[in-house]
């Protein structure tokens, strides 16, 4: 990670771990991350902007910077882009709670986590979370080329937004099924991962509706064009 | 913040250049293959055609040129191994050799070793299979009870290896060996090069279950192995097996196994498919993509130095689950009418993907190793 990304990131955790509000966020300057320097913004790429909408999921903001972000940098490409970031990021956090949880949990005379039921859901469940991150940043990124290249990243930002739909559909019966009855309580943080989880799986589409549309698009395309175009990035 | 780190990955223009160069070989020296044939991916191979890879210059494409390499990056080879996969190209005889025996000589073993092994194999010349499982020694590997006693000039081997790949056709087998006393584990096992025309090497092919015959008992009956055939140090196998298993668990071969079958499907329902059908497309279509991506970060790790293990064995276990969901998605929504082609493909991968999560540490072993990661082991 470069020095500036690094900051940025210290940035963020900084402002939004701990209650933020939005005079913080703005004196941060984080809604302006995409914003160039010579205009007062941070002058960041795609991927860096990934970097803060991520934490946006991971920390269950309230806040509406992803929509400030984009409103920099208007476009109707991106919404499923943002929501797959934050996704990616709620998945993480869930699966940190998830495993301080079950390490922390004793039932039987010895931690939850050491049994070896426990551990498999939750080794299934940091795969899914790897994937979507992996999805959600490899968008970001498209995101960043094709303002180099031109051309669009439409096919990244669907796969990414459908990766995080399946990881979470997959992840989220997990995170809770390891928690037992604490992680069905609206007082223990579990919930307000997985209901956003729950709410953005349906939002900027769902698995039926872009499964629809990239399996659309690769038969149109054709059985000799579906891995040069899979391997053209 | 994240678990595990997977960075977006660009290939680099000389990489990208290469493709195209891999396919057109390709396209002409494959050009007859039945798709059916295609399907066997690595476990399919022909020493021809290794041969014609190596004068190519794409076996042992990363190694020093001292040694028949090439000097190539990572990414370079990534491609070649991309394109060779999705061809479903006969790479059964090198396989081994380019990406793991190799690998392993060049980091652990002599200079006599590297002087003399690799280049035969970046040549396509030499086959390597894998003494590892014995039959009480599966996933519980560091038990393997094949011996190895000193004698005057080396050692003296006795024991049984199975499931070894490829033993029928190789040259060498690096063999995991118990060199010391049983209840010390660990600490007393050593990896040997073992001559497979040595006396007392005993080869027994296994038919599978297609029929086909891949694997092998190979029995060792008093095998003499001379000291200079000794990898790394005496005592060191199992740390050097953690080495060697991160090697073969990082490519993408870990994905790819069922792509022909899936390019079947795509071919029998054409531009007009189904609502099932394109979900079934989008679906796998997705997860194929990202999975591409884990594994060019991975690459990407391997470029810059570092050694990505546990991210492999993630990228194996959604690699080898997605490659064993498209046969049995395939099947269930193919429509009545198919033809010979798709049909054998599909039965064939159908009988061979149970392997997919059993071969190079079953799926619960390196969730094992993911759970440990997470800390809860
Ligand atoms: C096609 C193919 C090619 C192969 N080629 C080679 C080769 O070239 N060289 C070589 O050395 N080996 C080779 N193998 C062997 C392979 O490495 C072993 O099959 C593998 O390590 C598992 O060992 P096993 O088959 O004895 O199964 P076992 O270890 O008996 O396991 C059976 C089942 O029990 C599970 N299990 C075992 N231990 C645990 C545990 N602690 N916790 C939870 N579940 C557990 C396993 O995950 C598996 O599901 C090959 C295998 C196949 C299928």
């Amino acid at each position: 990670m470069s020095e500036l990304r690094a900051i940025l990131a210290e940035t963020t955790e900084r402002v939004l771990a701990n209650a933020p509000d939005w005079a913080r966020v703005e004196e941060a300057g984080l809604a302006k991350v995409l914003v160039p320097e010579e205009e007062g913004g941070f002058g960041g790429s795609w991927e860096d902007a990934f970097i803060v909408i991520r934490a946006c999921g991971y920390h269950a903001v309230d806040l509406p910077l992803p929509q400030a972000i984009l409103a920099t940098r208007p476009s109707d490409l991106y919404p499923p882009m943002l929501l797959a970031a934050q996704m990616a990021g709620a998945l993480q956090a869930a699966l940190d709670l998830s495993v301080q949880y079950t390490r922390e949990r004793k039932q039987f005379g010895k931690p939850l986590a050491s049994f070896q039921a426990i551990q498999q859901q939750l080794a299934v469940f940091a795969e899914e979370a790897a994937a979507a991150n992996m999805a959600a940043a490899a968008a970001f990124r498209a995101a960043d080329l094709v303002e180099e290249n031109g051309g669009d990243a439409e096919f990244e930002i669907a796969c990414a937004k459908l990766r995080a739909n399946q990881a979470a559909r997959i992840s989220t019966g997990i995170a809770h099924q390891v928690h037992g009855a604490m992680g069905f309580t609206a007082e223990y943080r579990l919930q307000h991962l997985t209901k956003r989880l729950w709410t953005w799986g349906s939002e900027h589409g769902n698995e039926r509706h872009w499964a629809d549309w990239i399996g659309a698009r690769v038969a149109a395309r054709g059985t000799s064009n579906f891995w040069p175009d899979l391997s053209s990035g | 913040m994240s678990t595990f780190e997977f960075a977006p990955y660009d290939l680099p223009p000389e990489a990208k250049a290469l493709r195209g160069e891999v396919r057109a070989f390709l396209g002409e020296a494959l050009e007859d293959k039945p798709s059916v044939e295609r399907a066997r991916s690595w476990s399919g191979g022909s020493r021809e055609f290794s041969r014609k890879l190596g004068a190519r210059g794409w076996i042992g494409m990363t190694w020093p040129k001292r040694y028949g390499g090439h000097e190539r990056s990572y990414a370079e080879r990534y491609v070649v191994i991309e394109e060779l996969l999705v061809a479903g190209a006969p790479v059964g005889n090198h396989w081994v050799a380019d990406r793991q025996s190799g690998p392993l000589l060049l980091r652990f073993g002599t200079e006599e070793q590297r002087r003399t092994l690799l280049p035969g194999i970046a040549a396509g010349e030499l086959c390597f299979c894998i003494g590892m499982s014995e039959p009480g020694s599966g996933s519980d590997l560091a038990s393997v009870r094949t011996r190895a006693r000193r004698v005057e000039g080396g050692w003296k081997v006795s024991g049984q290896k199975i499931w070894t790949s490829n033993a029928q056709h190789a040259d060498w087998m690096i063999a995991l060996v118990r060199t010391g006393d049983a209840e010390q584990r660990h600490a007393s096992l050593t990896q040997l090069l073992v001559d497979m025309k040595s006396a007392g090497v005993a080869v027994k092919p296994i038919a599978n279950l297609t029929g086909e015959s891949h694997f092998n008992e190979v029995f060792l009956d008093d095998v003499f192995v001379p000291d200079a055939m000794l990898i790394g140090a005496e005592g060191d196998g199992w740390s050097q097996v953690g080495a060697e298993l991160a090697y073969e668990r990082s490519g993408p071969e870990r994905y790819l196994s069922s792509m022909r079958v899936f390019l079947e499907f795509l071919r029998i329902v054409g531009d007009t498919p189904t609502e099932a059908e394109r979900l079934l497309i989008g679906h796998v279509t997705a997860r194929m993509w990202t999975l591409r991506q884990m594994s060019l970060a991975i690459a990407g790790k391997l470029a810059a130095g570092e050694n990505p293990a546990v991210a492999a064995a993630v990228v194996k276990d959604l690699g080898t689950s997605l490659e064993q969901d498209i046969p049995r998605d395939v099947q269930a929504l193919a429509p009545a009418k198919t033809d010979e082609v798709f049909d054998r493909t599909l039965i064939y991968l159908l009988q061979t993907s149970p392997s997919f999560s059993l071969r190079g540490g079953t799926r619960e072993i390196l969730r094992g190793i993911i759970a440990r990661e997470l800390g809860l082991r």
